[in-house]
């Protein structure tokens, strides 16, 4: 055969790859409400950037079952592409082919992406639209003795480059640990779920009758588990979601952010800051408010935002630099903080710190959840996470006390001792051991009740104690830095993380810390 | 379809807003709990209206205690 006739053959084979899992899949696939995985694949990467790699690869398998069978790409389409201008390697499940099941050839090949991610330092999207392992390939103790690696090799990328899954069908068992170990998570809303063990297998284990949708939905994980980061109405969306994450983010951990325009004002101030917080200390409000209100246009990208609702985290730009925001909501349990919100908070600034991305505190906490429900829960554990990482995180880091700062919820905010390179309060700061009325209890509790008037007397020393609290107290003994109108908030947090840029601590050598997980 | 509103805190109910036959938007205050030293609102979970609101003020509520009941 010529030169021409090989290229025929070879565009032959390209044709039938493109089919996928054949039109009658295909079709099953769009009635679901999904996108191929080339639909996807077109969508994510910018325009035309998108480079193949393992294409011709197909199964091996010998199980009679698999007899002539094929399986274009061997259910998982693997390479490389450019998103907003910068290289990204991705591995996206073919549920078309066999249920995107993974398969040893497939694995083979995603081992390989994995490989170029880390070496190249880039970072790895996975578009999970899988059932999990392939059966008639992994049953039996031959090869299945032999693997698990792709976890490993996950563990390894964490931290180095920002690793994505997006669950844009089922994520099942062997799939379902991918997202476990990745950095951000968004679902699709109906048609994606996520469990170590699907229905059938836990109706066969624990006897349990439960539809894919309550074991592991989308509602499930971004409400209840806290295992997913976002829900997003359709595949489209994800695909833009993924995208606009991965803008805030370096491509590895030994580059800075990348900047954007810095083309809102950085002196802009707002006069609607001033109308946010209430003038009751004890009433609630939307911290979203003043979020919005600091950040580039208003733009922000809540991750979780419907799990540990007391606490809200999320990316943003300040300046046209990309900033974590870690703040207390006020509106849901009075802001308190609770096993859930911790571990939120502890994740989210492990993320932001392993990838240079500087911190925003906004304060208004009335402390740590107390009473026998959280201390069961291991409040102490879960509190710990929390500190832990905002002690351990070197990126530069700012903290806006906007209310309350009370107690242990006031340190793990980034309170002084946690090293801030600029602590600001607004005049209605309140920084305290405890609240007012906490306090006066317990340090006057014989005075009270040896009162005329006990109700009388407590009132009069809490009004007493809660002019001790205030900000020009602490900024009086230089521990705030200093007490600012609300409105020089955006101005005063650009400046901090300017002068922050450069900013450089050296911890002592340590193999690792001991998490207290 | 009756859905059981419940407090996701234990505390005392400091105010209550709403009342039975009161039609809700996803959102509004149905009553508002003091803990941890803050007023707390508890929010119709969805448009309705409120069957029942089976709690006083100042009542202790456990966290998972029905505090509204919405149609």
């Amino acid at each position: 055969m010529g030169m021409r006739e090989l290229v025929e053959e070879l565009n032959r084979r390209r044709t039938r790859l493109a089919e996928l899992g054949g039109a009658e899949a295909v079709a099953r696939q769009r009635a679901a409400g999904k996108l191929t995985v080339r639909e996807r694949l077109a969508r994510l990467f910018d325009a035309d950037s998108f480079v193949e790699i393992g294409a011709h690869a197909t199964h091996h398998a010998d199980h009679p079952s698999m007899a002539g069978r094929e399986t274009p790409a061997d259910g998982v389409v693997t390479g490389f592409g450019r998103i907003d201008g910068r290289p990204v390697c991705t591995i996206a499940y073919d549920f078309t082919v066999m249920a995107g099941s993974m398969g040893r050839t497939g694995e083979t090949k995603c081992s390989r992406v994995r490989e170029m991610a880390l070496t190249k330092r880039v970072p790895l999207v996975w578009l999970i639209d899988s059932a999990g392992a392939r059966i008639q390939e992994a049953a039996g103790s031959g090869w299945f003795a032999s693997s698990g690696y792709l976890f490993r090799e996950e563990v390894i990328l964490s931290g180095v480059v920002p690793l994505v899954a997006a669950m844009m069908g089922p994520g099942a068992a062997g799939t379902a640990y991918i997202p476990g170990l990745a950095d951000f998570v968004p679902m699709v809303k109906g048609t994606s779920h996520m469990a170590l063990g699907g229905p059938p297998l836990v109706k066969a284990v624990v006897g349990e009758d439960v539809s894919s949708e309550e074991l592991g939905g989308s509602r499930v994980h971004t409400e209840v588990s806290g295992v997913a980061d976002l829900e997003v109405p359709d595949d489209v969306a994800c695909l833009q979601a993924v995208r606009d994450y991965l803008s805030y983010f370096p491509s590895s951990n030994l580059a800075p952010p990348p900047d954007g325009a810095a083309d809102d004002p950085a002196d802009r101030r707002d006069d609607g800051l001033l109308e946010v917080v209430p003038d009751s200390p004890r009433r609630a409000y939307d911290m979203h408010r003043i979020v919005e209100r600091i950040v580039d246009h208003g733009r922000f990208f809540e991750l979780k935002p419907s799990w540990a609702r007391n606490l809200i985290v999320g990316l943003a730009r300040m300046g046209g630099h990309s900033v974590g925001i870690v703040a207390n909501q006020p509106l849901h349990l009075g802001g308190a903080l609770d096993v859930n919100a911790a571990d939120k908070a502890a994740r989210f600034v492990t993320l932001c710190d392993a990838f240079n991305v500087p911190l925003l505190f906004l304060q208004d906490v009335p402390g740590f959840m107390v009473g026998t429900k959280v201390e069961r829960e291991g409040i102490i554990r879960h509190g710990a996470k929390m500190l832990y990482a905002v002690a351990e995180a070197t990126v530069p880091k700012v903290t806006v006390i906007v209310r309350k700062a009370y107690g242990a919820g006031y340190y793990v905010m980034c309170g002084r001792a946690y090293e801030p390179d600029l602590i600001v309060a607004w005049p209605t700061a309140e920084i305290s051991v405890m609240g007012p009325e906490g306090a006066v209890n317990i340090i006057f509790r014989k005075q009270i009740g040896a009162a005329a008037d006990p109700d009388g007397e407590r009132r009069r020393l809490v009004e007493e104690f809660r002019r001790m609290i205030g900000p020009y107290v602490s900024a009086g003994h230089a521990h705030v830095d200093d007490v600012i109108d609300p409105r020089e908030t955006r101005p005063t947090v650009i400046r901090a993380l300017e002068l922050a840029r450069g900013k450089r601590i050296e911890r002592p050598w340590k193999k690792h810390g001991v998490l207290p997980v | 379809m009756p859905e059981e509103v419940r407090a996701h805190i234990t505390g005392v109910v400091f105010q209550v807003v709403a009342q039975a036959g009161s039609k809700v938007a996803a959102g509004d205050p149905i009553l508002i709990l003091e803990s941890m030293k803050m007023e707390i609102p508890v929010e119709a979970p969805r448009a309705g209206v409120v069957r029942s609101i089976p709690v006083a003020e100042g009542q202790t509520v456990q966290e998972g205690d029905v505090v509204a009941v919405l149609e």
